[in-house]
């Protein structure tokens, strides 16, 4: 064979790998526009979830972002209690799924005579990583900039579990001035909170825990079509999770016998940091949400647990499985024996001004939770 | 929500705005109190970790026409041509980090600028949003904090051990690459992210925010004195230096004493524990270190909470102080 005999024959040889990479590149440029996209919507759900600010007994301001957040057609109900409901479909089985609006902070004690403020943890924090930090003090009625004071450097920090008590200063410099800001007893406190989007696809901010759960079901509500539900699907965005799981429990009492099971839609606390032991609790950032099948409130039932890994493969979703640190809203069913098989997604840094989370994993949790809503 | 952090950027242009709006011939007509409160929330908002203040230097440079970078990276104007020299200056530079390891998993490790640092300094960074000032602009990232959590039921006190050796900085890179790609890299300089924080009258909350604030009078005393020609006595000259380095030895201010001096006397406007907005003077030792800065005054803007993040000062100090700056540049007291 001659070379010139083989020259086309390499010439079309080379066109067609090239036609192939080019087309390969032009699919997968294709597929991360599409993955862009996708976490850009899962954005404008998040960020004005993020910085809206509940502390838990005040979580108003999110409920009313959820309300809008959510499509036309929903139609929601606040309880007595303030837990937010939207209820889809007819019949049985009723399939519940729960998310907490509130979020930690701290609540104002007393009005000291110089008008600073005394404050007490809501919920469980390191109480150092607030003081000497930007602060405003939500009266119900505005919101008052504030700082809280810095802890005194001679001192070492105090326990984390105390009944810690930091000080909050509104610039007044008497009680007559801060009360007359409308500040009282009861007020709650936190920190300016942005929603920022750090590289790749991971994010930060306040309050992901659990304002990512609540995004989760209003992104599956804005894709689910209620008129296709063949069985009732309750999505419950609940109060005060963090000081006791209260919403949760005049949920869960309401309901009674009724669910079949119920899905606690939270964070899953992962170890995924240089600064944590990774003997449990390591789930990866990025590698998609995670079934919560032990904390310190509830074990789900081993079935369910491969049952749900069963799904998940079959509908190519991604779902790592673990167990870790804390409690969830579903525990609170379990009272009527209703199983709790609660779904995460990997955080790091819980509780703390910097929450962390990938993009990739709120999408997926929407995903899963549209897909179980939809039949499992 | 934020697509990530263009601070310096941002303020630069927001700065070179302000100098557009406010030039020298609309400025001359004005109290200055219109400016002072945008002026020093703006400088607040910027970061100038010591060795690598040059922006923050650049966007004060931009607001005084006629003003040089001097060799050291100081930002200088004179003002007046006469032989009786006399100097004014305002340190920019803050406390802070450079990177100092950028791990294989995209964890970032820190090394602390060099300098004087308040007491628990290093704490103040544990479990907050951090700004990285990469080649490419600024990158937000977060420094690490054990997650609540993940201590209970484990025998682990729950009081913080952090020390910058426990620094980890997570910017959301998972690879040593992935870091790179964004711009930064070992000596990228990091610093608390800043919000500066109005609250109650007329209080200002930021780190290093009482020597912004006196940083912030000063640009305004020396644009009026540009606007107003003639201000400076006859027969006189005033220095006007913003100084870099200040917690290294005082270099930028050296340099400004060994190549401009000597100087018949300096006032160092700066800021000082004290009540926010209270300026005191009071005589200072630095001219036995560098004799041409003659006889040596310090202009301190009063903080509450100095050398935290939510250092405070007031709007009427700073008013104040440059009010006080005015006179003096015009050979009074």
């Amino acid at each position: 064979m001659s070379g010139a005999g083989t020259r086309p024959m390499r010439a079309a040889v080379r066109l067609a790998v090239a036609l192939v990479a080019m087309a390969t590149v032009a699919g997968g440029g294709q597929a991360l526009a599409q993955e862009a996209a996708r976490l850009r919507s899962v954005e404008k759900v998040l960020a004005p979830l993020v910085e809206s600010h509940g502390v838990s007994g005040m979580e108003a301001p999110v409920r009313e972002t959820v309300q809008r957040l959510l499509p036309a057609w929903a139609r929601t109900e606040t309880d007595t209690a303030g837990n937010l409901w939207l209820t889809m479909g007819k019949g049985e089985p009723t399939v519940v799924f729960v998310a907490h609006l509130d979020e930690i902070g701290f609540t104002v004690t007393a009005i000291r005579d110089d008008g600073t403020l005394d404050a007490v943890a809501a919920g469980g924090l390191f109480p150092w990583l607030w003081q000497g930090q930007p602060a405003l003090v939500h009266t119900g009625g505005r919101t008052v900039p504030a700082v809280f004071a810095p802890r005194d450097t001679a001192r070492p920090p105090p326990a984390a579990d105390a009944d810690t008590v930091v000080r909050v200063d509104p610039g007044t410099g008497s009680r007559a001035a801060t009360e007359a800001l409308g500040v009282r007893p009861g007020n709650t406190v936190t920190s300016p909170k942005r929603y920022v989007r750090l590289l790749g696809t991971r994010a930060t901010g306040r309050s992901f825990d659990d304002r990512v759960g609540s995004a989760s079901l209003v992104l599956a509500a804005r894709a689910l079509d209620p008129a296709r539900l063949g069985h009732t699907v309750i999505f419950i965005w609940s109060v005060r999770e963090e000081i006791g799981l209260e919403g949760a429990r005049a949920a869960a009492a309401a309901l009674g016998l009724r669910p079949a099971r119920v899905h606690a839609i939270d964070t899953f606390v992962s170890a995924d940091s240089p600064l944590e032991r990774p003997n449990f609790a390591l789930a990866p950032l990025g590698r998609g949400p995670v079934a919560r099948a032990l904390d310190n409130s509830a074990v789900t039932p081993p079935a369910y647990v491969d049952s749900l890994v069963a799904f998940a493969r079959s509908r190519r979703l991604p779902l790592q499985v673990g167990t870790t640190n804390g409690g969830n809203d579903g525990s609170a069913f379990t009272d009527w024996g209703v199983p709790d098989v609660p779904i995460g997604w990997p955080l790091r840094y819980s509780h703390s001004p910097v929450e962390l989370v990938d993009l990739r994993d709120v999408a997926g949790l929407a995903d899963i939770v549209r897909a179980l809503a939809e039949g499992w | 929500m934020v697509q990530g952090e263009r601070v310096p950027t941002v303020a630069v242009l927001a700065l070179s705005l302000l100098a557009s709006m406010v030039g020298p011939g609309r400025l001359s007509g004005q109290s200055g109190e219109t400016d002072l409160p945008e002026l020093a929330t703006r400088l607040a908002a910027l970061t100038a970790v010591t060795g690598y203040e040059q922006r923050l230097v650049d966007s004060i440079v931009a607001l005084l026409p006629g003003a040089v970078r001097d060799r050291a990276g100081n930002g200088v104007i004179v003002l007046g041509s006469g032989e009786r020299r006399r100097l004014v200056a305002c340190p920019v530079s803050e406390p802070g980090f450079v990177v100092g390891r950028i791990r294989d998993d995209g964890w970032l490790t820190l090394r602390r600028a060099p300098g004087r640092v308040a007491p628990g300094f290093e704490r103040q960074i544990e479990g907050q949003r951090v700004s990285l000032f990469g080649r490419r602009g600024a990158v937000p990232g977060v420094v690490a904090v054990r997650s609540i959590h993940l201590t209970r039921g484990r025998g682990t006190p729950p009081a913080s051990t952090f020390t910058l050796d426990s620094a980890y900085v997570d910017i959301g890179a998972a690879t040593r690459a992935g870091a790179g790609v964004a711009g930064v890299e070992v000596l990228t300089p990091v610093a608390l992210a800043k919000r500066p924080q109005r609250y109650g009258p007329d209080l200002l909350a930021a780190p290093v925010v009482a020597r912004r604030s006196a940083c912030a009078a000063l640009v305004l005393a020396a644009r009026r004195a540009i606007a107003e020609q003639g201000m400076v006595p006859r027969g006189q000259s005033v220095v006007v230096a913003f100084v870099v380095e200040q917690e290294l030895l005082g270099r930028g201010l050296a340099t400004v004493a060994t190549t401009r001096g000597p100087f018949a006397e300096t006032v160092l406007v700066d800021g000082g524990a004290g009540t926010p907005g209270l300026v005191t003077r009071t005589a200072d030792s630095l001219a036995r270190r560098w004799p041409t800065l003659g006889t040596v005054t310090r202009w301190s803007l009063g903080a509450r909470y100095l050398g935290t993040p939510v250092e405070t000062t007031s709007f009427a100090g700073a008013d104040s102080l440059q009010r006080a700056l005015g006179r003096w540049i015009g050979g009074g007291q």
